[in-house]
């Protein structure tokens, strides 16, 4: 049933479901060793032994750069090699790798492929104007499952046999699907759409373990009634309003757990559920670098895409922390996303800019910023846009606009502009509001 | 008496070259440390014949300059002045020090951290020296982490070995289109 889905509204693009998932199952005992070293990790109070597990991992890492094209390259053109790379201090005096670079050599930063690795090519969601295009191997791919088993265990939440996960989206498009889920106690996965009419009934229906979902689903969530509460509901809004959480708690009494990802590194932290604004970081996977305004990232675990000190865009800063919760590690402290921004509707309520960032994925942008400039009207100003493509992505931003609570279309203003125009000191502003919240 | 090259780079740090010295000079420089030891420094012929032995004699010339530069900035020349054997060939310490740093720029050893440390370790090493805090093995393991001449050559057959494996996919896919063509005409 799709009666409550504007035609205008079916703008996702085609979906690739993998649905051999039985041959996730020869993973179940990775899985298990990935939670288990993050557990086991988040108890270490004593930071040189910490480190110098993760000093101990560095090994596979050099192996990985030495492999890949790009870094090889790169390294010998700075008069470096990995070799140098031996201490987490030595990590300072290498390269960083910003989104853009990542973006023009997506094919030469990864390590040679193998049939074995069973590599896909997925995109980031371009929330900067510029997808990224990552190449990820079948581990890569499973590695949210792995980390959710650790996440459960800090929840204390206690899975049912063959447990249920939900994928609740407000995206535009309402595409659904349903797949099994070995990798997590032979469970199974389902995606719902909130756009569709029988959205309430088939999560009644389905009564999930685990729910992850965005912004615009947690509010809708909270505005739903005798609803089954699952075990554990996460999220990864990078900022989540308080009265999301205190209007979802009151209606879906379960732990809420928001995590910090992206598409070229996986999960990279989640926030504390003793106190909101700090994320502890999931070493021994990840390498946030401490003491800097931004984060920066070295992934640890092997995989086909190396990562050296990679920047996803976000600020932030990461010192080594004993929580109250319990964790021990390093925290990541007044992380700011990339330019929170939340627009208002009509009737007065705020929604998360970036759930528009979807949208932009499919359009080859240089840079782009949309502005809120009245409630019902908005300002898109793009720099070096092809003027084929300023049509069909206006259309998609109307609907999407229509799926966030603008029940009629808004007004859209387009205005070219140089790309210097837009150009901004650290992370990328896309999104600004010029009206106040209700 | 042990060099600290961790403090000689923090002094270098501290002291950053501003412009580089005229060729002459930095020999002059490198001689007066041999001098202050009381070895007799390379003669012009041993300049020469190691500018000669260099593969890049420009390059060669930016590693001389580098050599005074670090001698002169920090406290390796008064370092090694104090710890060189009165009968040191000079001229044999320069020929295998300068073997050893071949593929490293005078930008590399200014601004590269690891290089630097490769470039004051095998002088250290060149002089019969000892690194303090380490004992010889660790010392020999970590200039073997640092070789830059080593690294080169294992990169360069990285690289070859990843081409090799492209063309081999390459002709694989070749023939597999051919094999491909074949059948459909077969079948035609």
């Amino acid at each position: 049933m799709t009666l409550g889905l504007p035609s205008d509204a079916r703008v996702a693009p085609r979906a690739n479901i993998r649905r051999d998932t039985g041959t996730q199952r020869p993973h179940v005992p990775w899985a298990e060793s990935i939670a288990g070293g993050l557990s086991r990790f988040a108890a270490l109070p004593d930071e040189t032994a910490a480190r110098a597990e993760l000093e101990s991992r560095l090994a596979g890492l050099r192996a990985a750069l030495l492999a890949s094209p790009y870094y090889t390259r790169r390294l010998r053109d700075a008069g470096l090699h990995p070799g140098d790379l031996q201490t987490l201090a030595d990590l300072r005096h290498l390269p960083k790798l910003e989104r853009g670079t990542l973006a023009r050599h997506w094919d030469e930063v990864p390590t040679p492929l193998s049939r074995e690795d069973e590599s896909v090519v997925v995109r980031s969601s371009g929330s900067t104007g510029e997808p990224v295009k990552v190449v990820r191997d079948r581990l890569d791919c499973l590695h949210m499952w792995a980390v959710l088993r650790f996440w459960l265990e800090r929840a204390r939440a206690v899975l049912p046999p063959r447990p249920r996960v939900v994928l609740l989206d407000a995206l535009p498009g309402g595409l659904e699907y349903s797949v099994r889920l070995p990798i997590l106690h032979d469970g199974a996965l389902h995606r719902i759409s909130v756009l569709r009419d029988d959205a309430r009934e088939r999560l009644c229906r389905v009564r999930p373990a685990v729910l992850f979902s965005d912004p615009e689903g947690l509010r809708w969530l909270s505005e739903q009634r005798d609803l089954p509460a699952p075990a554990l509901i996460l999220t990864s809004a990078q900022y989540l309003p308080q009265d999301t959480r205190e209007a979802l708690a009151r209606t879906v009494p379960a732990p809420l757990l928001n995590y910090y990802a992206t598409t070229e590194t996986g999960p990279l932290a989640w926030e504390c559920l003793g106190g909101p604004g700090r994320f502890h970081v999931l070493a021994p996977d990840v390498w946030l670098e401490p003491g800097l305004d931004e984060v920066v990232v070295t992934r640890l675990r092997p995989s086909v895409l190396p990562l050296l000190r990679y920047l996803p865009g976000d600020a932030g800063t990461v010192d080594r922390d004993a929580c109250a919760c319990g964790f021990h590690g390093w925290t990541l402290e007044r992380f700011g996303g990339r330019g929170a921004c939340h627009f208002t509707t009509p009737t007065g309520r705020t929604v998360d800019a970036w759930a528009l960032a979807w949208v932009f994925k499919h359009h080859a942008l240089r840079a782009f910023r949309l502005t809120q400039v009245e409630r019902s009207r908005f300002e898109l100003e793009l720099a070096g846009a092809e003027a084929s493509e300023v049509t069909p992505l206006c259309e998609r931003i109307v609907a999407a606009l229509r799926n966030l609570g603008w029940s009629e279309p808004p007004r859209l203003d387009v205005r070219h502009v140089s790309a210097e125009d837009l150009a901004t000191s650290a992370k990328p502003l896309p999104f600004r509001s010029r009206v106040a919240a209700a | 008496m042990a060099f600290d090259v961790k403090n000689i780079q923090k002094q270098l740090t501290d002291v950053p070259l501003v412009s580089p010295y005229p060729h002459d000079l930095a020999v002059a420089i490198i001689c007066d440390t041999f001098r202050l030891a009381g070895v007799r420094p390379p003669s012009r012929g041993d300049w020469e014949d190691l500018e000669r032995r260099a593969k890049t004699p420009a390059l060669w010339r930016e590693q001389v300059v580098m050599l005074a530069y670090v001698l002169t900035s920090s406290t390796l020349g008064a370092e090694t002045a104090a710890m060189l054997r009165k009968n040191t060939d000079s001229a044999t310490v320069m020929k295998g020090f300068f073997v050893q740093v071949e593929p490293l720029t005078a930008e590399m050893i200014r601004s590269n951290a690891f290089r630097q440390e490769e470039f004051l370790r095998k002088w250290v090493h060149a002089v019969d020296g000892q690194v303090k805090d380490e004992s010889t093995r660790e010392t020999a393991a970590r200039l073997k982490q640092l070789d830059y001449r080593e690294a080169l050559q294992e990169m360069q057959r990285a690289e070859a070995a990843r081409r090799k494996e492209a063309d081999k996919r390459a002709k694989d896919l070749a023939d597999a289109a051919q094999r491909a063509a074949d059948a459909r005409g077969w079948r035609e």
